[in-house]
């Protein structure tokens, strides 16, 4: 009994150690993580000092009868934001991932060949070409595919059909595991808002929805800073977006109530980050007056409404929608904001891609860096919103769809590999990083799923 | 049973070099902690626990004295334990790592007291697949206590965030 206690506690010890994404305390990531929050917290302050805004005030009754009536048309609102600046954008966070260091690490006086050529100088363990190819398989070149095999030149009947009839199968037994099997291969337009909701273990219960009223009536009360940072987002990206222009008042609907939500607070667990803390006016440094601020502890950036946009084309209930959201932010979209050794955060993303660009393309590597165009920094901004605003949105929904199915963000490392690859000839002409910027900046032509398989399995290596 | 810590005196690390000269170049690759047990009663050692900071693999001899009149004995209980599946990143790097009696040829260590061992033989610890219905049984357990742990968390389902009522802030804090 007591052998089988203790084994049990190892493997439990092991577990949560894992769990924890074992780095997360690592010195050197706390370190810079620390910095970095501070930066954000002095940034967040001396907006609230040169606005004379409070971080968060209770809203006049005036005003909160106001905002209840255009509840569902809050875009048509137009606010002098103009004082309002995003507290940071992706380029400042790439320029904290530069500088992370590992404080054990020992490559000598001189430049070896194994000096990291690209700018992420953190020795984490990525995955080559081969370890992809094992760990993506059913994106290979014998198995069907949605975005390949779905085109109009094949007869559905060659793969089409009988994938629609699995995924209605697997929909009506409720299977969640077959159901993130299943997605792999793509979801069928008609099934994926079903399908990401049985794969995110999203039912719209009744209890649900009334949780999400309570969040729109906490709206409604307390009037915060960072809803005038989240409408000055939604206003500069998806706005201006030919596809998501028309979601501009979903955008808020759940962005405002997202910023509310306590239960978002419970990822931290696994978050190497640390939610802001402030006191109630007057209450400066007493313990049972701090709060955590936002309520749900993540303070927005530049672009981050383009994480919901993509969302709005599957679900249109507002509860729903927010749902949907709020898991895919806690199991994903966190990771690409904050700093951990994590395989899907976005320090392993970065050095994945930077070392697939060196190993399978080093001589466009190479070129792009003596033109000063280190590739990175073209496709951070990519990688950092998982690519949403610069695909066609069915193709986005497409690499969505695999982010789920392997439950892991390599597939966009691997995708801005690619991406490299397939414009390669046009960058190897180019001398200046405006002029590759240039040749990479419009990337609503591409489709995603030629472009994985061939970097993947069709490439000479 | 309860679990009592046991003192024990760590000596600082030497380095294993060949030879005597020590060279500024070389970086020698293995270092060596001395862990004695001073003004300590024999007791049965259970667990080691400890913080990894980059090192690789780790081994443990243990110095046993039999009887009265044959010499101590060094004895390896652990062989090139892996901490770190890829030296050369991060991976276990700065983890907690406990070892457990089990893992090593049953023995106990009374101080300086022995048990005959019949031969040195490192540990095999690659054991390759686990046994499933070990496997399973354990899972199974590993559930039960995941649902226990479940059933107790009160869920507060709907998070208050102000302080009765009041949500005036007017800075962030540092601290």
């Amino acid at each position: 009994m007591l052998q089988e206690e203790s084994d049990i506690s190892l493997i439990i010890a092991q577990i949560v150690q894992k769990l924890k994404g074992s780095n997360l305390y690592a010195q050197l990531e706390r370190q810079a993580w620390g910095s970095w929050e501070k930066r954000i917290l002095k940034s967040l302050n001396s907006m609230c000092t040169e606005l004379s805004i409070p971080l968060a005030r209770k809203r006049p009754a005036g005003d909160q009868k106001e905002l209840l009536n255009k509840w569902n048309e809050m875009g048509t609102d137009e606010p002098d934001l103009s004082l309002f600046r995003p507290v940071y954008a992706p380029k400042d966070f790439l320029e904290v991932l530069i500088n992370l260091r590992n404080p054990n690490y020992e490559n000598g006086d001189s430049l070896s060949f194994r000096t990291h050529l690209g700018l992420i100088q953190v020795p984490l363990k990525v995955k080559d070409i081969p370890e992809l190819k094992e760990c993506f398989a059913e994106l290979g070149l014998n198995t069907g595919q949605l975005g390949i095999d779905d085109s109009t030149q094949v007869p559905p009947e060659l793969f089409e059909n009988e994938h629609v009839r699995i995924g209605q199968k697997v929909l009506a037994e409720q299977d969640s595991a077959a159901a993130q099997q299943y997605i792999r291969q793509g979801s069928p337009t008609a099934l994926r808002a079903e399908l990401w909701a049985l794969i995110l273990n999203i039912s719209s219960q009744p209890e649900d929805i009334l949780y999400y009223e309570q969040l729109k009536t906490n709206v409604i009360q307390h009037d915060l800073l960072v809803d005038s940072l989240i409408y000055k987002d939604v206003k500069l990206t998806a706005s201006n977006d030919d596809y998501y222009f028309v979601f501009e008042d979903y955008l808020y609907q759940v962005l405002l109530c997202f910023s509310r939500d306590t239960s978002v607070l419970s990822h931290f667990a696994y978050n190497s980050a640390s939610p802001p803390k402030s006191y109630i006016r007057g209450k400066l440094g007493l313990e049972e007056y701090a709060v955590f601020y936002p309520p749900n502890g993540v303070i927005p950036f530049h672009g981050f409404s383009m994480y919901v946009a993509p969302l709005c084309f599957l679900y249109h209930e507002p509860s729903k929608l927010y749902q949907i959201f709020r898991e895919m932010y806690v199991r994903f979209f966190f990771r690409l904001h904050s700093i951990s050794s994590h395989p899907s955060g976005i320090v392993s993303l970065c050095l994945l891609f930077e070392t697939l660009l060196q190993t399978y393309l080093p001589q466009l590597f190479y070129h792009l860096r003596e033109i000063g165009a280190q590739p990175l920094r073209i496709s951070f901004k990519w990688m950092v919103r998982a690519f949403s605003g610069y695909l066609a949105t069915d193709q986005l929904l497409l690499l969505w769809d695999r982010i789920l199915g392997y439950n892991s963000l390599e597939i966009l490392a691997v995708l801005a590999a690619a991406v490299f690859a397939f414009r390669a000839v046009n960058l190897m002409e180019v001398t200046s990083l405006a002029a590759a910027e240039a040749v990479l900046a419009d990337l609503s032509t591409l489709k995603v799923m030629p472009l994985l398989q061939i970097f993947l399995f069709a490439t000479v290596t | 049973m309860s679990r009592v810590s046991v003192p024990c005196h760590v000596k600082g690390t030497v380095a294993l070099q060949v030879g005597d000269v020590r060279t500024s170049h070389g970086r020698p690759g293995v270092l060596v902690i001395d862990v004695t047990f001073p003004n300590v009663a024999p007791f049965e050692l259970q667990e080691i626990t400890f913080k990894n900071y980059y090192t690789a693999f780790l081994s443990i001899r243990v110095r046993q004295h039999t009887s009265m009149h044959t010499p101590a004995k060094w004895v390896t209980c652990l062989r090139d334990y892996c901490l770190m599946p890829d030296p050369h990143s991060e991976e276990g790097a700065q983890e907690y790592v406990s070892l457990f009696k089990h893992q090593s040829p049953s023995m106990t260590f009374p101080k300086w007291l022995s048990h005959p061992v019949p031969c040195e033989q490192p540990v095999p610890l690659l054991e390759g697949l686990p046994d499933p219905s070990r496997v399973s049984s354990e899972v199974q357990q590993m559930w039960a206590l995941t649902e226990m742990i479940r059933a107790s968390h009160t869920s507060t389902r709907i998070g208050r965030f102000d302080v009765d009522g009041c949500y005036d802030l007017n800075l962030l804090s540092y601290t």
